[in-house]
């Protein structure tokens, strides 16, 4: 155990107290507008998700239930008119959100663990192992992701389930090549350098030294990942590989666009359902650059 | 200093990229002219009928290897058939004048019309529909798509010109269905064919003009985009008074519609309930419904057994169980289905062949039918002993497991997945939990063939002649043992049926043969496998221009019964005074994408050169 | 390091992937792409090795294709039989004229064989061969993704330039504002607003544009009246692709631009008493596009998938609209075919982005 506490403390000497540097960032991060522009988008967007299961039930949505007009375009009644079943496209929005984005976080979160695992274990062990995933990866980055993923739902079978795993599976090399490469900084330092003569094995030395210090990165690269995997749900579901009785933006777009809606001149269901994933991903990009340069002091110079 | 060669290079790097750029986009260009060059340029002059292509696409122009309605639509209209399905649903004249059958029952003679000539000129006569018929008869490549309709010919010859004699192994009530423009065999030119046979199984049919008869003549045809035909003005049955056909393939109606609403084209049927109100409310377009040709049901997997009587699948045990199907059948609202998810356009289902062909249409009689009726269904489930689980769904007292059935669904056909919630939750309401699952129609046809399936989502169009659709319910299409040779649509094994189903193939007589097919509608109806939900109209939208393009008449529903492209086409009359074309401005508009496309590569290109004019 | 400053891929996944990758690190360094390990290796070795990469990297692509395909259990033959009268002994005779019936390793070494000799296997829809469907509609995908690729990276190189030059500034902002929103909106999205727009639908302008296809059949398909129409057909989903994809280009150049404005040769240069406009044109723009270049070849690779959703829109006859047709059924051996074809584009591309690098990068010259 003391093995372990020493290049920890010796760790905390080298680097500021967590507090005071999540402080800092903080202070940095509210000073990018657009930074913060994109976190409030995304915090309205996670708290109407959220609460969408206190009013909007299966009487709003189930198309068993459901009286309204078919097709029908805006009114006082149904603020973005109606789609096909005669569903309040606006209450479909809200309820669509929750699918989509649960969609974007899973298969981000599988996308961080391949990724990150790959990437620390490749920049851990040179050599061989080390050579092979990385080649592993070079040879993922020469499949084209799209048809990949497209593909792969489509061998996988319908529905979210196969999706998050086509995304993830097609996403993850980027994060392996970042984190490789920040992982081989991370143990040329001297701490982890420490820790290996006080002989912390292969894992501890993975876990305690070299995961805390690529963790920031994860991060950032996570809120890039994730506004590439909700494009990419939606893509993939507009392609008709989604789930066709879910409710999601995607398979909004896709109904709206197979089914009716087009010679209905129906552009108040074409139009929300793309403007909200516009905004969400914008609001992770936005949110992503914002912490990205607040991280890089290189670019923290530049106006 | 580095600046001035790297930026040397960049431009040589530009200019090559651009080089390659300039490649790829003559490559696009290139095979296009190239193919419009093999066929004659296409006459401009005359009028232009455009309808939607079937949205099946075409699989291949070889008659003898395609399966898919757009390539029989396009055999209908170039190549000739011995019979006609008239606009009343009967049989009649085309090739064959008129024909006697003997007396018992076995030797069909046709006289075949004389006089007739392919489109390159050669006579056509009884000799080139005897060489069709032989072709498909004795070769099994040439048998691929139509074999099964000839299995029952024992000999077919021409013993003159005129005359065409038909001998069958077995009487045949339906003989006069088999070859008929768009449902079944086209006749093919002797001549051409005999040459193609050894290697029929490759040979794609596309050297145009395509040698044939009928009233069109296909002159090109570009994959998944067009096919160009010209009026064969000394048509037998009547010339098309249009000069130029052309099927447009869109991949999807929406389309189709926009394009029919811009004037960019005349045809479309097959519309949903959304597409054809907003066709309604447009003036350049008429509209016309047509009794459905179709329906959508809904399975239930009775026992998947094989033909020796072998259990095989996974199907949900509790569905053998007759009384758990019709309490199925009882709790399936099929009015509201009707008027939610065709908006009113269609006909709640009941017998298996759907209304537009009269003749075969069956109603339930008063009394019998299974009218939607949820507390029936569940006063069925409890006497048999279903107890309601604690969570609301009914537990199997044979295996004590609550009844949760799989409903697979083609995920790329929007009324399945429309139907689906209304299934879920009338179900729910019995206390039977259904699952939704969407398949590709790969995946869903793979399961259904295993027997690995509750309930699926099953939808057909049916033909003039039924014997196709009765045939796919019959024991004889169960699987082997060996998992292979099984056609069965539900696994629905029934002697009687079965015995009927031989019976009704050897009445000659209409109303006979009407009324055998009746009762094995009845029997498929009490049984409770596949259950018809509803008929769909057949919703058209036209250019208002077109004229005739309707050709049946209204009946009691105040629709027209069935009617194909083969009518539709000739029938279609152009407008006396042919509009002005509206390709104008799209052609000005094309000129402005060019100059801007040519403008922004220049506006490049000299930048970069004039930057390198004053660097020193 | 720094993550990429790249946003997300307009179709997601792919271009998230891969175009993430080689933006560049500040100056004329080396890309961070793979194979960038300063080689300091001849020629002859350099080219060998990349070589085999490729070629290995194609063999995996390969492996990847028939696992993938050959996961599924499919019985595609009820499927293209559908409708027509045929007898289950005719489906049995089909699946064996298909091969279905032969054991996975013996499907794999005669597709491995097929391949290797350009054979694409047989589609189920469309009773062709995969290669035949494939070369007929790789015409006008290069045609749409060319035009589109093409404008998109002037207008985003220069668009780039100039923010970059002036950081900070309101055409900047504008810009990359724009950009950035134009990024993050799904294409297919984009495209069926244009349609609603110029084409279908509503609004003063609508039905100027046709609504989808590569060329009106009604008129002649020879000639000038062909090329108007054909162009005519173009804008809206060359359009498309330009709004969407420019972007990347906005971000990279602008970033080149940023890191070269402190440079000592500019000084220099505005100490020859050159003008604003012609130090930037002259000696920032030029340099900042080398590292540019290797990006804008890796990107080449991607054009032929890039349009998958794009012609699906606007039922472009190119080969993303014949992946999509495929997926309805799916037709495996075509969407077998099509993501071969979409990997080997991409594995040459990279190849010669590589290969470009080399020639292109002063430091590797210099030895």
């Amino acid at each position: 155990m003391t093995a372990l506490d020493a290049p920890a403390a010796a760790g905390a000497a080298v680097r500021p107290p967590r507090f005071e540097s999540a402080r800092r960032f903080a202070r940095a991060f509210l000073r990018r507008r657009s930074g913060i522009a994109g976190l409030a988008v995304l915090a309205a967007f996670t708290v109407l998700a959220l609460v969408a299961p206190l009013f909007i039930g299966p009487d709003q949505l189930d198309v068993t239930r459901v009286n309204g007009p078919l097709l029908a375009s805006p009114s006082a009644h149904y603020p973005l008119g109606t789609d096909q079943a005669g569903r309040s496209v606006l209450l479909m929005l809200i309820y669509g959100s929750r699918e989509s984005l649960r969609v974007g976080v899973i298969a981000t979160l599988l996308t961080l663990v391949i990724g990150s695992g790959i990437g620390i274990v490749a920049g851990h062990y040179g050599g061989l192992v080390g050579r092979l995933l990385m080649h592993l990866t070079d040879w993922f980055i020469a499949l084209p992701g799209m048809p990949l993923a497209i593909s792969l739902a489509a061998v996988l079978g319908q529905g979210e389930t196969s999706i998050t795993i086509a995304i993830a599976v097609t996403s993850w090399t980027g994060t392996a090549r970042l984190i490789r490469a920040q992982t081989l900084a991370v143990e040329a330092r001297p701490f982890v350098e420490r820790a290996r003569a006080l002989g912390a094995g292969h894992g501890q030395i993975m876990q305690r030294q070299v995961l805390p210090n690529v963790m920031p990165l994860i991060l950032v690269s996570s809120t890039l990942t994730i506004a590439g995997a909700m494009l990419s749900e939606a893509t993939l579901t507009f392609l008709g590989l989604g789930d066709p009785t879910s409710v999601t933006w995607g398979e909004m777009l896709n109904q709206a666009f197979f089914n009716g809606a087009f010679t209905a001149d129906a552009w108040w269901y074409i139009l929300p359902p793309g403007l909200a994933i516009l905004l969400v991903v914008l609001g992770f990009t936005l949110v992503g650059r914002a912490v990205e340069t607040v991280l890089d002091p290189r670019m923290q110079e530049r106006p | 200093m580095t600046t001035r060669t790297s930026s040397r290079r960049i431009n040589a790097l530009a200019a090559a990229l651009i080089s390659i750029l300039m490649l790829l986009a003559s490559a696009a260009f290139g095979p296009l002219p190239a193919s419009a060059a093999t066929q004659s340029p296409p006459s401009q002059s005359g009028s232009t009928l455009r309808v939607a292509m079937d949205g099946s696409g075409v699989d291949t122009l070889n008659p003898f290897l395609a399966y898919y309605n757009a390539s029989f639509d396009i055999f209908g209209a170039i190549y000739p058939t011995l019979t006609v399905i008239e606009p009343n649903g009967q049989p009649g004249p085309y090739l064959a004048k008129s024909w006697t059958l003997s007396p018992d029952h076995l030797t069909w003679t046709f006289a075949i019309r004389s006089g007739l000539k392919w489109s390159d000129g050669t006579p056509l006569t009884s000799a080139d529909i005897a060489w069709t018929f032989n072709l498909i008869m004795t070769n099994p490549t040439a048998g691929t798509a139509n074999g099964t309709l000839v299995a029952n010919f024992a000999k077919v010859t021409a013993p003159n010109a005129t005359t065409l004699v038909i001998t069958t192994k077995a009487p045949e009530a339906n003989l006069l269905y088999i070859s008929t423009p768009v449902y079944s065999i086209p006749i093919v030119p002797k001549h051409i064919w005999a040459s193609h046979v050894a290697n029929l199984a490759n040979y794609k049919n596309t050297s145009y003009p395509i040698v044939g008869y009928g009233p069109w003549v296909l002159t090109n045809y570009v994959d998944n985009q067009y096919a160009e035909f010209d009026a064969n003005k000394d048509f037998v049955l009547g010339a098309p008074k249009y000069d130029h056909l052309i099927e447009i393939y869109y991949s999807n109606t929406d389309a189709a519609v926009a394009a029919v609403r811009s004037d960019q084209l005349d045809y479309i049927n097959g519309l949903d309930p959304i597409q054809y109100k907003s066709a309604q409310s447009s003036k350049k377009v008429s509209t016309a419904q047509s009794e459905g040709n179709g329906w959508y049901a809904v399975e239930l997997n009775p026992g998947a057994k094989t033909r020796s009587g072998k259990t095989i699948g996974t199907g949900n045990p509790a569905l053998q169980d007759p009384t758990v199907r019709r309490a199925i059948s009882l709790a399936i609202d099929k009015q509201t289905l009707v008027n939610k998810v065709l908006d009113g356009e269609g006909q709640p289902g009941a017998g298996y062949l759907p209304p537009a062909f009269s003749q075969w249409y069956w109603t339930p009689p008063a009394g019998e039918a299974q009218n939607y009726d949820p507390a029936q269904a569940n006063k069925l489930l409890d006497q048999a002993g279903y107890t309601m689980g604690p969570n609301g769904v009914r537990i199997n007292p044979k295996t004590g497991q609550p009844i949760d059935l799989r409903l697979g669904i083609h995920a790329n056909d929007p009324s399945d997945g429309s139907i689906a919630p209304y299934l879920v939750s009338w179900l729910k309401a019995i206390g039977i939990q259904v699952t939704v699952q969407p398949m590709s129609m790969t995946a869903l046809n793979s399961d259904l063939g295993k027997g690995d399936w509750d309930m699926l989502m099953d939808a057909w169009t049916g033909a003039p002649d039924p014997t196709y659709l009765l045939g796919i319910q019959t024991c004889s299409v169960l699987p082997m043992d060996d998992g292979t040779g099984g056609n069965t649509d539900s696994f629905f094994c029934n002697a009687q049926y079965d015995s009927l189903f031989s019976k009704q193939s050897t009445l000659f007589d209409t109303a006979q043969r009407a009324g055998v097919v009746d009762q094995m509608q009845q029997i498929l109806y009490d049984a409770d496998v596949d259950l018809v939900l509803y008929y769909y109209t057949v919703n058209i939208a036209s250019s208002a221009n077109v004229a005739g393009l309707d050709t049946g008449t209204r009946n009691a529903h105040g629709l027209y019964p069935a009617q194909n492209s083969f009518w539709s086409y000739l029938k279609a009359a152009p407008p006396n005074d042919p509009g002005s074309s509206s390709g104008e401005v799209g052609l000005w508009a094309g000129l402005a994408a060019l100059v801007i496309i040519v403008g922004a590569g220049w506006f490049f290109l000299v930048r970069r050169r004039s930057g390198a004019d004053d660097r020193e | 390091m720094t993550v990429s400053s790249v946003a997300p891929g307009a179709d997601g996944v792919g271009a998230d992937a891969v175009e993430a990758e080689p933006v560049p690190p500040p100056g004329p360094g080396p890309a961070t792409a793979a194979g960038r390990r300063a080689p300091r290796l001849p020629w002859p070795g350099y080219l060998g090795t990349k070589l085999v990469g490729a070629v290995v990297s194609f063999f995996v692509v390969l492996v990847i294709g028939f696992v993938l395909f050959n996961l599924m259990p499919a019985d595609p033959v009820r499927t293209m039989t559908r409708g027509r009268p045929v007898s289950p002994e005719q489906m049995a005779q089909l699946r064996v004229q298909l091969g279905l019936n032969r054991p996975v390793w013996a499907r794999f070494l005669s597709y491995l064989n097929d391949t290797v000799h350009g054979n694409l296997g047989y589609s189920w829809q469309y009773q062709q061969s995969v290669g035949s469907l494939v070369m007929s509609r790789l015409g006008p995908t290069l045609l749409l993704m060319g035009t589109s690729f093409l404008i998109s990276v002037v207008l985003g190189l220069w668009l780039g330039m100039r923010s970059g030059w002036r950081a900070g500034s309101l055409f900047d902002r504008l810009t990359s504002g724009t950009a950035l929103a134009l990024w993050s909106v799904p294409t297919f999205w984009l495209g069926m607003i244009l349609l609603i727009v110029f084409s279908v639908g509503i609004g003063p302008v609508s039905g100027i544009l046709p609504a989808g296809g590569m060329s009106d059949p009604t008129l002649s398909q020879t000639g000038m009246v062909h090329y108007l129409d054909v162009a005519r057909h173009l804008i809206l989903p060359a359009v498309t692709l330009v709004l969407v994809a420019y972007a990347q280009y906005v971000t990279i150049m602008r970033s080149s631009i940023i890191e070269q404005l402190g440079s000592p040769y500019l000084l220099t240069a505005r100490a020859k008493g050159l003008s604003d406009a012609a130090v930037r044109r002259k000696h920032a723009a030029p340099n900042a596009l080398l590292p540019s270049m290797t990006m804008i070849f890796m990107q080449l690779g991607l054009l032929v998938s890039g349009a998958v959703t794009v012609e699906t829109v606007y039922s472009w006859p190119g080969l993303g609209y014949l992946t999509y047709e495929a997926l309805k059924i799916p037709d495996l051996p075509l969407l077998q075919g099509t993501f071969i074809v979409f990997s080997a584009s991409v594995i040459i591309m990279n190849l010669l982005a590589d290969l470009l690098y080399r020639v292109l990068d002063p430091r590797v010259r210099a030895t």
